[in-house]
């Protein structure tokens, strides 16, 4: 039955079909490239009179290192052998058809030296992209303002740069059986734990799938609990960000095309640091970090505590707050919890919407949207007045949770602290609090605990955990992160 | 899986939580900041409280004639188109007339309703409090919100200007063999509610009623152990910022009892003939003031052991870590019979002007 549990898209016998191998000519080139509008096969002589055919697509190569690398220095070759002439550093002879397909859709030009009956790819790709800006999802005031880009090359070039040690290994693989993606395993070796290493490498090249467009996708084969809410891998387009992760003893995973790369293993707690953390004072950065705990917990229970002491547990309201909450809940037709789920909805669609639309229309969205919740539906008794500003505090409190992944999440979970609260008050809450507790701690990032270092229990971790310790208390490594080297300082012998 | 559900719907219904709940949303109830409880005709009970007290309606007072205090509450509910939910019950006003004839009824069924917080004051009334709230709700909106603030901010550790109580203290107090419990009187006066002092019980029954002064020094002896005014009519002088020290101790044969008290604070105001800026008529003064107190203490303590109650919990004074406790019986006789010392020692800040008239 097609629902049946280990079938899967490779165990199809028509996908299973190797082609034969066959051998690269001119004719069979042509027929694979057959209808290909930007195929280009050129024919040129060089001075002793040699023949010699190119053939690229227009779109992939640069055009203007085509005609000073390889046909100048072709059509000016006084010898026979013509690839000595060519001005680039890689220059391989092929013999397949398949190589020669491969070759050509990486950017790469044919090159047959009829003389010598041979066949020879050079590598000429478009570096076509955009460069390098700052990034727009975890901006920072201070610190490095760089981000990633959608190639790969000057992704891992700004990690390297930051790391310039010959320990830092990149591993490549292609995955997808249409998108060709290529994929770069990064770690220090003599550092990371190896189990993590050949873990993910498993990990990667178990991935069979046809398209990959993005770090999430890849993210998405490699996890452990897919229906999980929460990312068990970091999303981030910053160097600095990889570069200290991979410092730490984590691994991180470039993906070509995104500029998002993927770190692992991480836990729960990671995904409330900031960049930022490491550029402020100790104090600070302490008092942000808790105060980004605090905000996740106020958006994902405000609501939901509203609900509750105003469905079940009106005598935990202190007075002066009663006559508050009952004069602005005097007039509405609904109760609490419609009276929030209709909110939330609505600002839901609001910042959905404002993500959507245009810089200048979502100005337009932003006004509408403000007058719409803070004034219209107080006044048409659609809302409370006190529903308003603490829709308005959960809102910003969740973001304040510096990864975007999480923020989604926070909805999720008030919507099902919000049921809960509605049904069972705060006793509800707690029992919601405990399944997600629960659930925290039996996910992994990488098979390693997602809800350590709380559980399991690593004392020495927590000086980086709900608080950001000095920098110069910070003398090992995460032991959690099991790093094969401890000690972050050289220690004298 | 169903085991998982047992689980789930077991702990749901064991803590009450099921979700077929009373509708509680505040915008039906009526919360219900206070009762009154006097003496009804034929034995009845007489109750009262104050509706609406959070939407912006007129005020009224409703007030029933009872024979038990739960169904009164019932009642209520049946004259008012809201709920009355006792869940922000603050205070509890009980005439006069119906504690001296014992509260314990009442105490316990406040005690054994789990939606009254134990944090709820105890008030002692005299004269009509119905008939003044009736005519003073016409003025001030928020009349019995404003009562419980009043409360609230004299509380002990907060003010400690009056004997606050509340229900949770009460019932320690009343329960502890070495105690007796006390709470405050308060006084209907036309359009005045004052405070007039502090009532003793013994057991659940008001027995006394102490008033300006001795209450003063009550306050000291007891009550947060701090005054900000102290005035002393007698002596045309009121001392102000009194912090006392209390030192307690009782004779191994339970026959004597002294009593030492430090007191340190400053002369706020003075309209007596000597004068206080030279040291030696200073010293007079304070010698006079610590002869008042001492005389006027002894009285207040007489008082007490004469009417067998200890709301100073000198009781506690007789245990001892490693012995067997008194019982409350033979400390009773025992404190009925006991000899009173007390001293008082008090220190002045130091004024301006006196350093070199010595």
């Amino acid at each position: 039955m097609f629902w049946k549990k280990g079938k899967s898209i490779a165990n199809d016998s028509s996908d299973t079909q190797k082609p034969v191998p066959r051998k690269i000519s001119l004719d069979s080139l042509k027929q694979v490239l057959n209808n290909m509008d930007d195929v280009e096969i050129i024919e040129r002589t060089t001075l002793n009179d040699q023949k010699v055919v190119l053939i690229y697509l227009r779109t992939l190569i640069d055009q203007d290192r085509l005609n000073e690398s390889i046909i100048e220095p072709v059509i000016q070759c006084p010898h026979a052998m013509i690839y000595e002439s060519i001005a680039t550093p890689k220059v391989m002879k092929i013999q397949l058809l398949e190589e020669a397909q491969k070759s050509l859709l990486t950017g790469a030009v044919l090159l047959n030296d009829c003389i010598q009956e041979q066949w020879l790819v050079i590598p000429l790709p478009n570096e076509l992209g955009r460069g390098i800006e700052t990034s727009e999802t975890e901006t920072i005031l201070y610190g490095a303002k760089d981000s990633f880009t959608e190639q790969l090359e000057p992704n891992i070039t700004l990690i390297r740069r930051r790391l310039p040690i010959t320990e830092l290994k990149t591993e490549k693989y292609k995955i997808g059986s249409l998108s060709e993606t290529t994929v770069v395993l990064m770690y220090i070796d003599g550092l990371t734990n190896p189990e993590y290493i050949s873990i993910a490498r498993k990990k990667i090249s178990e991935i069979n799938f046809d398209l990959f467009f993005d770090s999430s996708q890849v993210a998405a084969f490699m996890e452990e609990h897919h229906h999980s809410i929460f990312p068990q891998f970091q999303q981030t387009d910053r160097p600095d960000v990889c570069a200290y992760s991979l410092g730490l003893g984590k691994l991180t995973i470039l993906v070509e095309n995104t500029p998002f790369v993927l770190i692992a293993p991480i836990t729960f707690f990671h995904l409330f640091q900031s960049p930022e953390d490491y550029i402020n004072r100790w104090p600070v950065a302490s008092f942000l970090r808790v105060i980004r705990y605090l905000s996740f917990f106020l958006s994902v229970a405000l609501i939901p505590f509203y609900v509750a002491l105003t469905t079940h547990h009106y005598q935990m309201i202190p007075l002066q707050i009663l006559f508050v909450l009952a004069e602005s809940r005097s007039k509405l037709p609904f109760t609490p919890f419609w009276e929030a789920i209709l909110m939330l909805t609505i600002l839901e669609i609001i910042k959905e919407a404002s993500l959507r639309m245009p810089t200048k229309s979502s100005q337009t969205l932003g006004v509408i949207g403000g007058i719409v919740i803070g004034q219209a539906a107080v006044q048409a008794g659609f809302a409370g007045k006190v529903l308003i500003v603490l829709v308005c505090i959960s809102t910003i409190s969740s973001f304040l949770v510096p990864n975007y992944l999480m923020t989604k999440a926070n909805t999720l979970i008030q919507f099902g602290f919000l049921l809960l609260s509605s049904i069972f008050g705060v006793f509800g809450i707690a029992m919601g609090a405990v399944a997600i507790l629960a659930h925290l701690n039996g996910l992994t990032s990488l098979k390693q605990p997602y809800f350590s270092p709380v559980a399991p229990f690593y004392w020495k971790d927590w000086i980086d955990l709900f608080i950001r310790g000095p920098l110069t208390k910070m003398k090992s490594r995460p032991d959690h992160l099991h790093p094969l080297q401890k000690w972050r300082y050289k220690r004298r012998m | 899986m169903l085991f998982v559900w047992g689980i789930f719907v077991s702990l749901v219904m064991i803590p009450g939580c099921a979700p077929f709940v009373e509708n509680n949303t505040i915008e039906d109830i009526a919360p219900v900041t206070f009762w009154s409880i006097s003496k009804g005709e034929k034995r009845k009970i007489k109750m009262s409280t104050l509706v609406p007290p959070l939407v912006n309606e007129p005020k009224s007072l409703l007030t029933l004639e009872v024979d038990l205090l739960k169904q009164g509450g019932k009642d209520f509910n049946l004259r008012y188109y809201r709920e009355l939910k006792v869940g922000q019950l603050r205070y509890f006003l009980i005439h006069e007339e119906l504690a001296k004839q014992g509260i314990i009824q009442l105490i316990n069924t406040l005690l054994t309703d789990y939606d009254i917080s134990q944090r709820m004051y105890l008030v002692i009334v005299k004269g009509n409090f119905d008939e003044y709230i009736n005519r003073q709700a016409k003025k001030q909106e928020y009349l019995d919100y404003y009562l419980y603030r009043m409360l609230r901010h004299y509380e002990r550790k907060r003010q400690g200007e009056m004997t606050i109580v509340n229900l949770h203290e009460y019932k320690n107090m009343l329960f502890s063999p070495f105690s007796d419990p006390v709470l405050p009187v308060f006084k209907v006066a036309k359009d005045n509610f004052t405070y007039e002092g502090t009532a003793f019980f013994s057991n659940d029954k008001l027995i006394e009623t102490v008033t300006s002064t001795e209450d003063q020094i009550f306050q000291l002896l007891d009550n947060d152990h701090y005054l900000k005014f102290f005035p002393i009519p007698k002596l045309d002088v009121v001392i102000g910022r009194l912090r006392s020290r209390v030192n307690v101790d009782l004779d191994k044969n339970l026959s004597l009892v002294t009593i030492n008290v430090k007191l340190n604070g400053r002369i706020e105001e003075y309209q007596g003939n000597k004068n206080i800026l030279n040291g030696n008529e200073l010293m007079q003064l304070q010698k006079e003031i610590e002869t008042e107190l001492e005389m006027k203490t002894t009285d207040l303590i007489k008082k007490m052991r004469d009417l067998k109650v200890d709301p100073l919990q000198i009781g506690t004074h007789t245990l001892s870590p490693f012995s067997k406790p008194i019982s409350e019986k033979v400390w009773l006789a025992a404190w009925g019979k006991m000899k009173i010392k007390v001293n008082y020692q008090l220190y002045f800040e130091a004024l301006q002007n006196t350093k070199n008239n010595y």
